[in-house]
C-alpha cells in the first residue's frame, strides 16, 4: 500500500491545492495529479491507508467487549451522528469528533461529518445515479431557484468517464429521466424483490422496480477485487470493491508522483490577491500544534463537503470580500437542500417461506420516478419529484413473539418472515431562507468561528412526502402484501446525509457564485465541486454527480492553466 | 449444521447428563440467598438472580445451549454496565424492582422463589402486557412507539445477547463471515437456520 508523501512545503507553490479528500476531493487530485499538476491535498483529519487503517474490518460481534455498544463518553463524543442510530464500535473511528466540532441548530439539522482522509467516502450509501435533464432543467421551468449553467450533454462523458475508472453496477433500463450508466453486471434481485417487481410492473403503468445502481464491483476492476458480500462496507472494504477516496482515487493520485496529502489541516480561509484578482493560497490551522501555516498554489479546489466548503468561504473575508470569498451575490450560504426520506411503507409477503438467501448484499431496490417526469405524469400536488429505495429480506423482531421457552427459543433459531419495504427521496426545492452563516459566539476547539444551520423542508416537500406515502402503501397492497403499515417518519433536513447548496452554479454572477465549470465567478482560480456547488437537489442520490462535475472542472482547471487563462 | 453436533463441538453436553441443576438450585443456596457463580458490575446478587431466572425461561437450555449457557445474564450485567447512562441504569433497578413487585402482589414472593408454574403464570401475563417493538428501517422505528416495558425490552436484550455470542453466532446459527456471492433464492433447508451475521 501506499505511502503517501505527507510532508507539505511552505516555500513552495503548488500547482494545485484541494482542500478535502472526500468523494470529490479525491477525483480532484487523481484528475489534477494524472495531469501533471503538483497536487496538495488538505486534510482536516489523520491518514487513513487502504486496509491498514480498518481495524474493524474483520471483527464478529462476540470479538468486541460490547458487541458493538457504545459507552456514554463515546455517545457524547458523536452526539450528532448517533441520532442516526448508525454508528456503533464497528465505525464510529470514522465519525467525526461532534464535541469538538459544534455548530448551531437555528432549526433542528444533522450534519453528519467523517473527519479522516477519504472522509464520508468510507461511509457512504454507494448508490449512484445519473442525473438527467429533468434535473438540469428543473429550475428554469418551475421558477424555482436559478438556472442550471450546464445540460446533461455537458456532463454526459463524464459521467461515463469517472464510471468507468471507479466501477459501477447496475442494469440498462432506458429510461430518460434515469441515464443508464456505464454498467458492470447488476446485482442480483432476491425472489421476493422479483415478485413485487413484476406485480408492480403488471399494476403500475411507468413504474420499475430495479436493482440498486451501486459503486460496489460485481466483478474484478481496475485491480480491485470484487463485492465479498460481506456487508461490512462502512469498516472499511479490504477487497476494495467499493468505491472510496482511499481505495480508488487517492492510490492513483499517488501513482503519479505528484501528490502531497497533509493531514491534521484546518482550512482556515483562503487567501485573496486583490491586486489580481485571484487566491494565492490558503491558510491552514494545524489541528495538532495549532500552529497557522500558509501553503501557495495556481489553482484551488474546494471539497470539503457542502457545509465545510462554504464555511470555509464565509470566513474568508478580505477588503475585496467583506461577506465572503466571492460573495458579490449575497447567495452565499443560502440555497441549502437535503432528500427526504424515512416515508415509506412496509408489508409482510407470504408464500416464500421455503426459500433463503446466501450472502449479505449491500444493495437493495429502487423504482425511478415516475410523477413530473412528462405532461401525461403530471402531478398537481407537489412540484419535481421522488424515487424510492428499500428490499425485500428476513427480518420480523422475535422478542415480539408471544411465547417464551424450548418451543420459542428453537422457533427464533429459523429465519423470521419475510418483509419487503420502500422509502422514499424526495427532491428539496432552493429556498433562499434555507442558510448557513458565521457564528462567532461559539468557537470550536481551534477557536474559529461555527457554522449556524437554519434550514426546514417546507410545503412542497411535504406535499411530496404524503404522495409518497400513499403511493407506497398502495403498490405494496397492489403486490399482495399482507400487513401493510404506511409511515412518515418525517425528519429535519440533515438525515438525508445529502445536503447540497450554499454556493450554487449559475450563468448570472449577481445570483450564484460558481460559473459553469464550478469557477467562483469573481476569483476564476478557486473551484468549487463539492455538493456546495449544487443548485438544485433532483430527488436522486447525488455523489455520482459530484464525480463527474469534478472530473470536469478538473480537466477545465488543467487546460486552463496551460492557456496562462488562470 | 445439526444442532447436536454444535453442541458437541461447544463442548456444553459434555456432563450435561450428569447433572442438569434447575434454576432454582443453581441461583438459590439451602438458606435461601441468591448465589451466583460470577460477580456482577452492577446488578446486585439479588437482582442478578432474577435477570439470570429470566433470560433462562425465554431461552432455556435445550439440545441447543440456553441463555445462561452462553452467559446472557453476564453481557446484560456488562452492558448495563457500561453502556447504560446514570438514568438508564437507575431506570433498570426501578425496573427489576417493580417486575418483583407485581410477582409479590400476584403470588406473595420475589420471581427468584416462585415454582416452576407460578414463574410461567407471571411471564404469561409480562407477554400480554409489554408493548411490542415497532419495525425498524435503515435504524430509524417506524411509527409512533408505544412503551415497551421492562420483560419485552429484556427479552429483545435477552435475545441480542444469545445470538451475538460466540457459542450461537459461529456454532448454532448458519455462519458465514466471507459469503463471495449473493445467491437470491436459495432453499431454506440448504441453509438451515437463519444467518448470524
Amino acid at each position: 500500500m501506499a505511502n503517501f508523501n505527507t510532508d507539505a512545503k511552505k516555500e513552495m507553490v503548488y500547482d494545485a491545492i484541494v482542500i478535502g479528500s472526500g468523494i470529490s476531493g479525491g477525483w480532484a487530485a487523481k484528475e489534477l495529479c494524472e495531469k501533471g499538476l503538483k497536487t496538495l491535498v488538505l486534510e482536516r483529519g489523520r491518514i487513513v491507508q487502504h486496509v491498514k487503517d480498518y481495524p474493524t474490518m474483520n471483527l464478529d460481534p462476540w470479538d468486541t467487549e460490547l458487541r458493538g455498544g457504545l459507552t456514554p463518553e463515546q455517545r457524547k463524543k458523536h452526539q450528532v451522528s448517533i441520532r442516526t442510530n448508525w454508528v456503533g464500535t464497528d465505525t464510529a473511528h470514522f465519525w467525526a469528533d461532534d464535541e469538538a466540532n459544534p455548530y448551531t441548530e437555528v432549526k433542528p439539522f444533522l450534519w453528519l461529518r467523517a473527519h479522516q482522509m477519504g472522509g464520508r467516502s468510507l461511509l457512504w450509501g454507494k448508490q449512484t445515479y445519473r442525473w438527467s435533464d429533468l434535473d438540469f432543467e428543473a429550475n428554469s421551468k418551475d421558477g424555482h431557484g436559478v438556472d442550471w449553467p450546464i445540460r446533461y450533454k455537458d456532463i454526459e462523458p463524464w459521467y461515463t468517464y469517472v464510471e468507468k475508472f471507479a466501477g459501477i453496477s447496475g442494469e440498462p433500463l432506458g429510461l430518460p429521466q434515469l441515464p443508464d450508466s456505464h454498467f458492470l453486471p447488476p446485482m442480483e434481485l432476491n425472489c421476493v424483490e422479483k415478485h413485487v417487481k413484476s406485480r408492480i410492473e403488471k399494476e403500475f403503468d411507468g413504474r420499475h422496480l430495479i436493482i440498486g445502481r451501486c459503486a460496489h464491483l460485481t466483478v474484478p476492476h481496475n485491480g480491485r477485487g470484487q463485492c465479498q458480500y460481506r456487508n461490512r462496507c462502512s469498516r472499511g472494504c479490504p477487497y476494495g470493491a467499493y468505491f472510496s477516496s482511499n481505495s480508488v482515487t487517492l492510490p492513483a493520485a499517488h501513482a503519479t508522483g505528484k501528490l502531497t496529502i497533509r493531514p491534521f489541516s484546518i482550512v482556515q480561509s483562503i487567501i485573496y490577491d486583490d491586486t489580481n484578482d485571484k487566491a494565492t493560497g490558503v491558510r491552514i490551522i494545524d489541528a495538532e500544534t495549532n500552529e497557522d501555516i500558509e501553503y501557495s498554489a495556481k489553482v484551488i479546489f474546494c471539497n470539503a463537503s457542502t457545509l465545510s466548503t462554504t464555511q470555509i468561504l464565509l470566513n474568508s473575508k478580505s477588503n475585496r470580500f467583506e461577506n465572503g470569498f466571492g460573495n458579490d451575490s449575497g447567495e452565499l450560504g443560502h440555497n441549502l437542500m437535503d432528500h427526504t426520506y424515512r416515508v415509506g411503507a412496509m408489508g409482510k409477503v407470504e408464500g416464500f417461506d421455503d426459500k433463503y438467501y446466501k450472502g449479505r448484499r449491500p444493495n437493495g431496490i429502487y423504482i425511478p420516478r415516475y410523477w413530473n417526469v412528462d405532461e401525461k405524469t403530471k402531478n398537481d400536488k407537489f412540484l419535481r419529484g421522488f424515487g424510492y429505495q428499500g428490499g425485500g429480506y428476513r427480518g420480523g423482531n422475535a422478542a415480539n413473539k408471544e411465547n417464551f421457552g424450548a418451543d420459542f427459543k428453537e422457533s427464533i433459531l429459523k429465519p423470521g418472515p419475510w418483509e419487503f419495504f420502500i422509502t422514499g427521496f424526495a427532491e428539496c426545492l432552493p429556498y433562499h431562507d434555507n442558510q448557513v452563516s458565521l457564528n462567532t459566539d461559539v468557537l470550536d476547539k481551534w477557536g474559529q468561528p461555527t457554522l449556524a444551520i437554519d434550514a426546514e423542508f417546507k410545503e412542497n416537500e411535504r406535499a411530496a412526502n404524503k404522495q409518497i406515502q400513499e403511493d407506497a402503501v398502495e403498490m405494496l397492497q397492489k403486490s399482495g402484501l399482507k400487513d401493510v403499515v404506511g409511515f412518515n417518519n418525517e425528519h429535519p433536513p440533515g438525515y438525508g446525509v445529502h445536503e447540497m447548496g450554499t454556493a450554487r452554479m449559475g450563468l448570472d454572477p449577481k445570483t450564484s457564485v460558481l460559473n459553469e465549470f464550478n469557477q467562483v465567478h469573481a476569483a476564476k482560480n478557486v473551484f468549487v465541486t463539492d455538493g456546495a456547488c449544487m443548485t438544485s437537489s433532483s430527488c436522486v442520490n447525488p455523489s455520482l454527480t459530484y464525480m463527474a462535475i469534478t472530473a470536469r472542472a478538473a480537466n477545465h482547471a488543467v487546460s486552463e492553466l496551460k492557456k496562462m487563462n488562470l | 449444521m445439526h444442532r447436536r453436533s454444535a453442541l458437541k463441538k461447544t463442548g456444553l453436553l459434555a456432563g450435561a447428563a450428569v447433572a442438569m441443576p434447575t434454576m432454582l438450585s443453581l441461583l438459590q443456596s439451602c438458606e435461601n440467598e441468591p448465589r451466583l457463580t460470577w460477580k456482577p458490575e452492577f446488578f446486585t446478587m439479588e437482582e442478578a438472580a432474577t435477570i439470570g431466572t429470566l433470560v433462562e425461561m425465554i431461552l432455556p437450555r435445550t439440545d441447543t445451549p440456553g441463555a445462561l449457557d452462553v452467559k446472557v445474564d453476564v453481557f446484560i450485567d456488562k452492558v448495563i454496565s457500561q453502556i447504560y447512562d446514570l438514568e438508564g441504569q437507575q431506570n433498570m433497578r426501578d425496573e427489576i424492582s417493580a417486575f418483583n413487585n407485581r410477582c409479590k402482589e400476584k403470588f406473595g414472593t420475589v420471581f427468584v422463589s416462585l415454582d416452576e408454574s407460578k414463574r410461567v403464570e407471571v411471564l404469561k401475563a409480562e407477554e400480554k402486557s409489554s408493548g411490542k417493538f415497532n419495525p425498524s428501517i435503515w435504524g430509524t422505528t417506524i411509527g409512533d412507539q408505544e412503551p415497551i416495558g421492562f420483560y419485552r425490552s429484556m427479552k429483545s436484550m435477552a435475545i441480542w445477547a444469545y445470538f451475538t455470542s460466540e457459542e450461537i453466532g459461529e456454532r448454532v446459527l448458519s455462519y458465514d463471515p466471507i459469503p463471495r456471492s449473493y445467491e437470491p433464492c436459495k432453499p431454506l433447508s440448504e441453509i438451515g437456520n437463519r444467518w448470524s451475521l
